[in-house]
């Protein structure tokens, strides 16, 4: 071998080290170090976090609130083909390109909680409706599209191939992603009341757009699992929520900020969930809802099961800390069939 | 006195070059039989090679074959390629040792003697303790123990790999890019790499495992001890040496001395298992030769050829004998008492619980402990646990539901097992297998315990009638005011004790739902 001496040693030091200096250098000038999407990285942690002092509007992109504004703050659509459904509901609600910019680094987030059932039990969203949502984004020029969950029941490569929505995508051409242990970082949640942080998967802080595709089902310990439940499959080491379950749903959701909330009730389940297994708990609803605002979609769900959002405790909750609206009055709402 | 021939240059240059060839090939040859038995073993996985090919290495052990038959009392239709290699030893003595074994492979790269000054002097009588052993462990066999399968040489380097080498480098690798991922310009890489890493090689998550120093050390050992003596393993304890030895003895094809040789010693120095010794006229007893060649061109008067062999090569001090068969018998009565006595270890059978579909039983007087099970659950819920198995189940597979849960979907472990220790079950029969039965804690439960809402175990139940059932009580939380609370009750008709209840109780520490072995229930 190649004797080393210490002046060579020094001097590859010293490379190294000014390396690493010109790059904080560089930060310091104003050429910020970006990530493979071409963002800002040093900006990203401090705007995804949004004020909740000031508004209750729970997306920067659209006023939505208003039942007087042009689009629809809550699309429901009925059919029976998750595709013309979705692809009808996105133009009612003003078109996907509202939430997917061109290039944009899109998140959909499933429910894929377990690997042995398969989609009939209405454990995991449909995979026709992701495999829909995956073309959709591609055809608003969309420049990355992954789908990812974090499941307990089973490895992540299981659960994607037998809930059949690692099918879909592929066939769509998106990328089913395996969520790496490395990624998930304790993220402090600044209006959390009952979780200061959570171990979260920090690309759900970086990506452009997140869809969350919740599937509407039964819950033993949160009674419903809607939107804002499905956000748990975002972070590590959720059976440590559970003592303050409702409180801890709503924080995260605080943090978590999905872009656009599309509710698979296509099939729901009526009861012994979250994973079920009979399929006389599993009802045929042929329908999704589409919104902006998760408490508003949330809030929907709530009469599949002919309950109240005060029912459920993270919905009333996050009504109650101002997270969205849950008074479907006050929301302009369009229904529409798409088989029709 | 005329000149030796082989000293004159030509025939000199001759048989190096000869020598040089046969002794490449063998050198690529054992190259790729190590690769080709790490590749299979990575392979090893739910989802990753098929059984018949990925455990071909462990059922090709004539050792293992002979003391798993004489235990479990049935031949195992896949260990019949076993019989392939016992017949190679008629023909071709230890070939095997020499050319294909993956452990002798790895100790040929460290030639520790080498760099001693002086040889140590060990008595060539040791080479009867590999036929001791071999005698022991069938006896032990007799009585449907296997403890002593712990010395195969091939499960050796499988279970250092996977409950050994692998979770370490899995580990550190895991801390580097731990590290890695804080330096922004590489970021961007690590997180790549790792993608690529973990569905590839490593499980998901990073890796869990316990005691790897145990079998990490006894293969350091067997490394250290090169530097008494070059293959000191293969020369004097290896039990499936013994058994091709034992075939050697009559094999065709081996190394014979002409009487024209000068004793100039040469060939002496360059024999790796010392067989070629100068008080035997240096002939070498086909029972230690692993036919390496390294011997053939120092010499001209020493050849390979095809001897027929009426009678058995005997005659060495160390030939198994009379001797040999008490020392055995001896070495099986005192192990016997040793472990019956429970004088090492009393045996905690609450939490021995085994891959799904095994019984305690069936499981020792099969498994071989090669680890391929341990490697290929896919939850890290099969460990080499000492603290939960017996003495004589060392280095046996332990179900640990507090490292992982037993995957209701995942028939993996089954399907590795090379000689069905853990039976091979379609799903569907795996899904109604008992491995045991969760039994809550009430003191530390935080439902129960602590009246604090939490439901973990029972949401998490993965049966189609959940196994766990929520009875709801009225309760004064600390503020006074009235509060409904969900406890969990285990329904012990229906648990499967797969474990996920444990795996996921947020209690710190133990779980307070436990998965205990179905006798300890009852």
């Amino acid at each position: 071998m190649k004797a080393f001496n210490r002046r060579q040693f020094l001097r590859m030091a010293g490379l190294g080290m000014t390396a690493l200096a010109t790059q904080q250098l560089l930060a310091a000038c104003g050429i910020k170090p970006t990530d493979s999407t071409g963002r800002d990285i040093s900006q990203m942690k401090a705007t995804q976090t949004p004020d909740l002092s000031t508004e209750p509007s729970t997306n920067e992109m659209e006023p939505t609130q208003s039942p007087t504004g042009e689009a629809p703050g809550l699309v429901v659509v009925h059919g029976t083909n998750p595709e013309s459904m979705i692809r009808k509901g996105m133009q009612a609600i003003g078109g996907l390109e509202r939430f997917v910019k061109s290039g944009a680094n899109v998140i959909i987030k499933p429910n894929i909680c377990a690997g042995y059932r398969t989609y009939k039990y209405a454990v995991t969203t449909d995979p026709w409706l992701v495999g829909a949502l995956v073309k959709l984004c591609f055809e608003a020029g969309a420049g990355r599209v992954r789908v990812m969950d974090n499941p307990f029941g089973g490895t992540a490569q299981e659960c994607y191939a037998n809930s059949g929505i690692a099918e879909q995508v592929a066939n769509a051409g998106g990328e089913m992603e395996v969520m790496q242990h490395l990624k998930f970082k304790d993220t402090s949640c600044p209006n959390g009341v009952a979780q200061s942080s959570f171990k979260l998967y920090e690309e759900f802080l970086t990506a452009d757009t997140i869809i969350n595709v919740p599937i509407a089902k039964d819950h033993s310990a949160a009674t419903l699992t809607l939107g804002m439940k499905n956000l748990m499959g975002t972070v590590n080491g959720r059976e440590q929520l559970h003592s303050s379950l409702h409180e801890s749903i709503v924080d995260l959701a605080t943090l978590v900020r999905p872009t656009v909330t599309v509710m698979d009730a296509i099939r729901i389940l009526l009861a012994n969930g979250p994973t079920g297994g009979s399929l006389d708990d599993v009802k045929e609803t042929n329908t999704i809802a589409i919104s902006p605002d998760i408490v508003t979609v949330d809030s929907w769900a709530t009469s599949l099961f002919n309950m109240s959002p005060s029912d459920v405790g993270y919905v009333r909750k996050a009504i109650d800390r101002n997270l969205g609206v849950g008074d479907l009055s006050q929301v302009k709402l369009e229904e529409i069939n798409a088989d029709a | 006195m005329p000149m030796p021939d082989h000293n004159t240059p030509k025939a000199h240059k001759k048989g190096k070059r000869r020598r040089s060839t046969l002794v490449s090939a063998r050198r690529w040859i054992q190259a790729f039989s190590l690769c080709a038995f790490m590749i299979t073993l990575m392979a090893t996985r739910l989802g990753g090679m098929a059984s018949p090919a990925n455990n071909l290495a462990v059922r090709i052990s004539p050792f293992t074959m002979l003391t798993t038959m004489i235990s479990s009392r049935t031949f195992l239709i896949g260990s019949s390629v076993a019989l392939v290699l016992l017949a190679s030893s008629f023909v071709a003595g230890r070939a095997w040792c020499g050319w294909l074994c993956p452990l002798g492979t790895i100790l040929d790269i460290f030639p520790l003697a080498r760099i001693r000054k002086k040889q140590a002097h060990i008595s060539d009588r040791l080479r009867s303790a590999k036929y001791a052993i071999l005698l022991t462990a069938i006896l032990a066999a007799v009585f449907s123990n296997l403890t002593l399968l712990f010395l195969d040489p091939i499960t050796i380097t499988t279970r250092t790999l996977t409950v050994g080498l692998l979770p370490v480098l899995d580990k550190s690798i895991y801390q580097l890019e731990l590290i890695l991922v804080n330096v922004p310009p590489l970021a961007d890489t690590v997180y790549k790499f790792d993608q690529w890493l973990r569905p590839a090689v490593f499980q998901s998550t990073p890796a869990i495992f316990l005691y790897p120093a145990i079998v990490l050390g006894f293969f350091a050992l067997l490394i250290a001890l090169n530097f008494l003596a070059e293959r000191f393993w293969c020369r004097y304890l290896c039990p499936l040496g013994a058994v091709l030895g034992l075939g050697a003895k009559l094999s065709l094809f081996r190394r014979t001395v002409k009487n024209s040789c000068t004793s100039c010693g040469l060939c002496e120095a360059t024999c790796p298992t010392g067989t070629i010794d100068r008080a035997h006229g240096f002939r070498s007893d086909p029972s230690e030769c692993t036919l390496c060649f390294n011997c053939l061109g120092t010499c001209k008067n020493s050849e390979f050829a095809f001897r027929q062999a009426a009678r058995p090569e005997t005659g060495y001090e160390y030939d198994p004998g009379r001797r040999t068969f008490l020392e055995s018998f001896g070495a099986f009565a005192v192990g016997a008492v040793i472990v019956n006595s429970n004088v090492l270890k009393l045996p905690d059978t609450r939490f021995a619980l085994r891959p799904p579909g095994s019984t305690e039983v069936g499981l020792l007087s099969k498994c071989v402990r090669c680890g391929l099970c341990v490697k290929a659950c896919p939850t890290q819920a099969l460990q080499f646990d000492p603290e939960n198995s017996s003495v004589v189940g060392f280095m046996t597979p332990v179900f640990v539901p507090r490292n992982g849960f037993c995957d209701y979907n995942c028939n993996a472990c089954g399907q590795t097992c090379p000689v069905q220790a853990i039976p091979s079950l379609l799903l569907d029969e795996k899904h109604k297998v008992v491995i045991g039965k969760a039994v809550i804690d009430h003191d530390i439960c935080l439902a129960w315990g602590h009246q604090t809402p939490c439901i973990v175990c029972e949401e998490m139940c993965p049966l189609d009638k959940k196994a766990i059932n929520l009875e709801t009580r009225t309760i004064l939380d600390p503020q006074g005011q009235k509060i409904e609370l969900q406890l969990p009750v285990v329904n012990s008709e229906t648990c499967i004790g797969c474990g996920t209840c444990e795996f996921k109780c947020p209690v710190p520490g133990e779980a307070a739902i436990r998965v205990h072995t179905v006798e300890t229930t009852l």
